[in-house]
């Protein structure tokens, strides 16, 4: 299989996490849905990398994974707090910075 | 130490104190410590700009350009950018060096009448003060000594920033909070000038260079130039200075009337190449330079409060400079620059230790402090001189040299603009200075008392360039261009004909009844002569128009230009609330807009773009 399965597989990945990510109500399931989309961009740094037969793609991938672990770490702190202050998880409660 | 390594610490000396004074809290928070801890560095800076000043001064040295690369530019389509490369570095000539120890030599003079005028502060505070000032002064030499305009900008935004900490020092203010606000806004809108003049003339010749020749040399200049015109306070972008004088007194003299303000000044003197290049941009520098050196002369008369006539005077004399570098004399505006540092900032000093022993702003509760505070007095008198331009002063010299300039050049409207601006300037000097020290003295003033010694030397070590620093203009000039010899030019005598006559004219009017003495008996025959005869009732008459149409500008500024600034910011806001329907405060609506607009940016480039 040549780069465009790859790709192909990338970008269902990322438009699942996308649709997931505008529709779901619950914050851990948005978060679930931005991990997918994070790593469809894996996939496509490694399978790039495999194509132009170097390394960079590679490491690139890896510096995300740990930044992505970062960010998922802020990001259940975060749906932790919300639970505390609403006693519930539903992500449209999180929107007082409108006021 | 080579030239490069002594502008390296003069720049880089102030950052190391303010770093160890953020990041080691108990010598923050030790109070005095923290002062002297960044007087001393101030003072190491001082001495490293006055080798420098030196070396060129012996005629020895040549000027030094060193600079590494910062970005390299990857090729932003063909032709100039291809190769560009982003430098930062240094610059040393006669401009940088001459600028180096003027804004040194003021920072310590400051600092060390901070430590006097400040002591009241609770000790985190002071310290916070003196961090700020350090920072201050880190920010100022990197724009002095930057090589090209890309780094000037950056020093440039930064003393933006410290500009704003310190007006707002005491924060629990409103009215200080409101000022900084105020102060930090109006510069960001022009400095937006900056970034677009940035912007064009590195597309037009791919550098941020002010030698290079471009084509858009009227584009560049005039986007320079509004950033100047906020930066150094210029109708209409001036509102923002009377503000700033809600800070501490040391931070007016330092930021608000010697060093900060006139960045914008300098900006125009390092980017004279380009200037040369748009004589429109030059025309409009004098009409709008001059047109503020006598609007801001005019309100300057009727202001009460000490600080902020000298205020109002810092922008008429930016003017001064501003018109100057329009009507073509970079050796005027520089020189103008340096001995207007000189004199405002013992000018402020002097005020803010008035202040100290009045403990007010006003000039009716002040008076009679000539018996009481004389060492405050004499410095402020010398300082109230100079800027009047008594012949042998400081500011007669450059003020002389603008004039002529102006004159040479045949641009009348400036001229005479300026010319009654140093009638003005003259009578209110006058004014405040026989009020202050020679009227009648008010209940706050009876108990009225000098401060400690550190109020008080660096009154004394800036009363000297204040009065001398004019002798050594050809010199100076020297060495940036070819020597100005000073002559006492037709049109000089009439300013300072000018200026005697409003000097005069304010003795006559707020002559001191008591008080005064030998001083009253020397001037005495001028106001002899001003009450003599039937010339009093027109007089009267005059200086009611006078003081009619000052307060009319007076209101103008008030309510019209800064309504204008308002009425802008209320727009903004008004738009805003319109817009805010569209703010859900639900991050999925966002993502939503912003997956659609990624899908049709991406379907524009992949079907229409081709």
């Amino acid at each position: 299989m040549g780069l465009t399965g790859y790709l192909l597989l990338a970008a269902a990945l990322f438009s699942l996490g996308v649709f997931g990510v505008v529709t779901r109500r619950n914050a851990i399931g948005v978060l679930a849905s931005v991990e997918l989309m994070a790593n469809a961009v894996n996939l496509n740094l490694v399978a790039f990398s495999r194509h132009h037969a170097g390394p960079t793609g590679q490491v690139f991938a890896l510096f995300s994974i740990a930044l992505t672990v970062a960010e998922v770490v802020v990001g259940l702190a975060l749906v932790l707090l919300l639970f505390r202050a609403k006693g519930d998880v539903r992500i449209e409660l999180a929107s007082e910075l409108k006021d | 130490m080579s030239p490069l390594y002594t502008a390296l610490l003069c720049t880089f000396l102030p950052l190391a104190a303010a770093l160890v004074l953020v990041l080691v809290s108990p010598l923050r928070r030790a109070g005095l410590a923290a002062g002297l801890f960044s007087v001393a560095t101030a003072l190491i800076a001082f001495g490293g700009a006055v080798t420098l000043l030196l070396e060129r001064w012996s005629g020895a040295a040549t000027p030094v350009r060193e600079t590494v690369r910062w970005l390299p530019h990857a090729g932003l389509g063909g032709g100039a950018h291809a190769r560009a490369v982003i430098e930062l570095g240094v610059q040393i000539d006669g401009i940088s060096a001459t600028m180096l120890v003027v804004v040194t030599a003021v920072a310590a003079c400051v600092q060390i009448f901070s430590l006097g005028y400040m002591a009241g502060e609770p000790k985190p505070d002071f310290g916070r003060y003196f961090t700020w000032q350090s920072l201050f002064l880190f920010s100022m030499n990197s724009l002095v000594v930057a090589p090209n305009l890309l780094q000037l900008f950056l020093g440039w935004e930064l003393v933006g920033l410290v500009s704003y900490l310190l007006i707002g020092y005491w924060w629990s203010k409103p009215s200080a909070a409101r000022a900084a606000m105020k102060a930090f806004w109006m510069t960001k809108l022009a400095d937006m000038g900056l970034i677009l003049a940035l912007l064009v003339l590195f597309v037009d010749t791919g550098s941020f260079d002010w030698t290079v020749t471009t084509s858009a040399a009227g584009a560049v200049t005039l986007l320079l130039f509004f950033a100047v015109m906020g930066k150094s306070a210029q109708f209409p972008l001036h509102v923002w200075l009377p503000d700033a004088m809600e800070g501490p007194t040391p931070v007016s003299a330092l930021l608000h009337a010697a060093t900060m303000v006139a960045a914008g000044v300098f900006l125009v003197v390092r980017a004279f190449p380009l200037f040369e290049q748009a004589p429109t941009t030059g025309l409009v520098m004098a009409y709008v330079g001059a047109f503020t050196a006598l609007f801001a002369a005019v309100i300057a008369v009727v202001q009460t409060d000490i600080k902020k006539v000298l205020a109002y005077s810092t922008c008429s004399q930016l003017g001064y400079m501003v018109a100057a570098l329009g009507a073509g004399s970079q050796v005027g505006g520089f020189f103008h620059l340096t001995t207007h540092a000189c004199f405002k900032a013992l000018l402020f000093l002097a005020a803010g230790s008035i202040i100290h022993g009045v403990h007010s702003n006003e000039l009716s509760h002040m008076g009679g402090l000539w018996s009481r505070m004389r060492v405050t007095s004499v410095a402020f008198l010398v300082g109230a001189l100079a800027l009047a331009g008594v012949p042998g002063l400081a500011g007669f010299f450059s003020k002389d040299l603008i004039l002529e300039h102006v004159l040479e050049r045949g641009l009348w409207a400036p001229l005479g603009a300026l010319l009654v601006a140093a009638f003005l300037t003259a009578f209110y000097m006058g004014r405040v200075t026989l009020v202050a020290l020679f009227g009648r003295p008010s209940a706050h003033a009876e108990h009225a008392h000098e401060g400690g010694v550190s109020l008080l030397a660096p009154l004394v070590v800036l009363a000297v360039p204040a009065a001398g620093v004019g002798w050594l203009g050809a010199k100076l000039s020297g060495l940036y261009a070819a020597p100005v010899h000073f002559h006492l030019s037709p049109v000089g005598m009439v300013a300072t004909g000018l200026a005697l006559a409003g000097l005069g004219l304010a003795y006559w009017m707020f002559g001191a009844p008591q008080g005064g003495g030998r001083l009253r008996a020397a001037f005495a025959p001028i106001g002899r002569l001003a009450r003599s005869g039937a010339v009093n009732a027109r007089f009267a008459w005059g200086y009611g128009v006078l003081g009619g149409v000052s307060s009319i500008f007076a209101w103008f500024d008030r309510y019209v230009i800064d309504g204008l600034m308002n009425g802008l910011g209320y727009a903004t806001l008004a738009l805003g609330a319109r817009l805010r329907g569209l703010q859900t405060g639900r991050a999925q609506d966002y993502v939503y807009v912003l997956v659609a607009a990624m899908l049709g940016v991406g379907a524009y480039g992949a079907f229409w773009s081709r």
